[in-house]
């Protein structure tokens, strides 16, 4: 159990996918604009790594070493199509604003990274922990990415996306006087390169800072 | 013989594992694919109010895939699918007609252009050249027609005005052939 929990805690800490090994930071610059966004982003990669690697880990034994990365392409773009699938069907305009960045979670280095690391060498239980522990650390980083995008660039957040799955409010507020001239640039491009860069310096700073 | 085994067993269990996966998809794919149709359907009948608002009914002709649209009993116009091949796959386009030779509107329902560039026909300024058209009249100004076609985009804007006017020109001698 101490091993299931510093497999989980690794993900968010020591090797965060976004601020420490700089994976999937395609996906998280594009969609990381609105926390709807990141959110819908980061259960569909939780989902597809976590199945992947459960997959990946229970057949790692009988997949034959030289189709090895063609199986671990077929088993994840398997999950990512049932996701687009889902997502098409029940959340159309997260659907919409995710785009091509949700059926090209197959290609996120983050997924065949953790399979061809991780989980075609370790026991199930690990390989969830292990799914686990980095899916939040990239949900993690990309929520905080996003929160500070919108905030900063339409001066307030609104999040509707669990209106449109249960009915439940939805939830939003903004700041008074910013809202009228937010910092636009925050929710284009360059805001995320702005955003990402300032953030990873932050974190490598406290790392330096633990260390010393 | 275990050493031919030994060379077909990646071969065998690559297929195996496609199998498994396509088997899966298609089964998710009978769910999504029902609760997709609904929604079309739901969108449809909105972009129709919005672009006739005075409707109050439709009635859906299954033969012809035409919808006659009516207010107070009389017909105000007809509206039907159109499917045009675009740059990256299909677009799905609403066409509503006045009568049997005046394109009330498009809107385009689907498309999967490139962003940026061929996604343009959606906007306002594509879509709106279509109203009030003849449909012999649907086509590039310098191919006798009246619309302008968006630049860096030629691939896309011919996909919608063919679609537009091949159906709307097939569906208009089925609409003729009723009354």
């Amino acid at each position: 159990m101490a091993s299931f929990a510093k497999e989980f805690s690794k993900g968010i800490g020591v090797s965060n996918p976004i601020f420490i090994l700089a994976l999937g930071l395609c996906p998280a610059l594009a969609v990381s604009y609105s926390l709807d966004n990141a959110l819908g982003m980061s259960a569909a990669v939780i989902f597809v790594l976590l199945c992947s690697n459960v997959i990946i880990s229970a057949a790692r034994k009988i997949v034959p070493k030289i189709m090895r990365i063609p199986t671990f392409i077929v088993i994840i773009a398997t999950f990512v199509t049932l996701v687009t699938l889902v997502f098409q069907a029940y959340v159309p305009t997260l659907y919409q604003s995710l785009g091509i960045y949700l059926p090209l979670i197959v290609v996120n280095c983050i997924i065949l990274g953790r399979a061809e690391a991780f989980a075609s060498k370790n026991p199930v239980i690990g390989s969830i922990a292990d799914a686990l522990g980095i899916g939040v650390g990239f949900a993690l980083a990309l929520i905080l990415i996003s929160f500070l995008r919108e905030l900063l660039g339409t001066g307030g957040i609104s999040i509707s996306l669990f209106e449109q799955l249960f009915n439940a409010g939805s939830l939003s507020f903004t700041l008074p006087a910013f809202s009228e001239h937010p910092l636009t640039i925050f929710v284009l491009s360059p805001g995320a390169f702005l955003v990402i860069g300032l953030l990873m310096a932050l974190f490598k700073w406290i790392g330096r800072k633990k260390n010393d | 013989m275990p050493s031919l085994l030994r060379k077909i067993y990646p071969i065998l269990f690559v297929t195996l594992i496609v199998f498994i996966s396509v088997t899966l998809l298609i089964f998710t794919e009978s769910f999504t694919s029902a609760e997709l149709q609904a929604r079309l359907q739901q969108q449809v009948e909105e972009e129709l109010e919005s672009m006739f608002p005075e409707l109050d009914d439709s009635v859906d002709n299954e033969d012809s895939e035409v919808y006659t649209l009516l207010a107070g009993g009389e017909t105000i116009g007809y509206a039907f699918l159109a499917v045009g091949t675009g740059y990256s796959g299909d677009i799905a386009i609403l066409v509503g007609l006045e009568d049997s030779e005046t394109v009330k509107g498009i809107i385009i329902l689907s498309q999967q252009e490139t962003p940026g560039i061929g996604d343009r026909i959606t906007g306002d300024g594509f879509t709106g050249q279509f109203t009030g058209l003849n449909i012999d009249a649907v086509n590039f100004k310098q191919d006798g027609g009246q619309i302008d076609g968006l630049a860096m985009a030629t691939i896309s804007s011919e996909a919608v005005i063919d679609a537009v006017r091949d159906t709307a020109m097939e569906k208009v001698k089925l609409i003729e052939g009723v009354e």
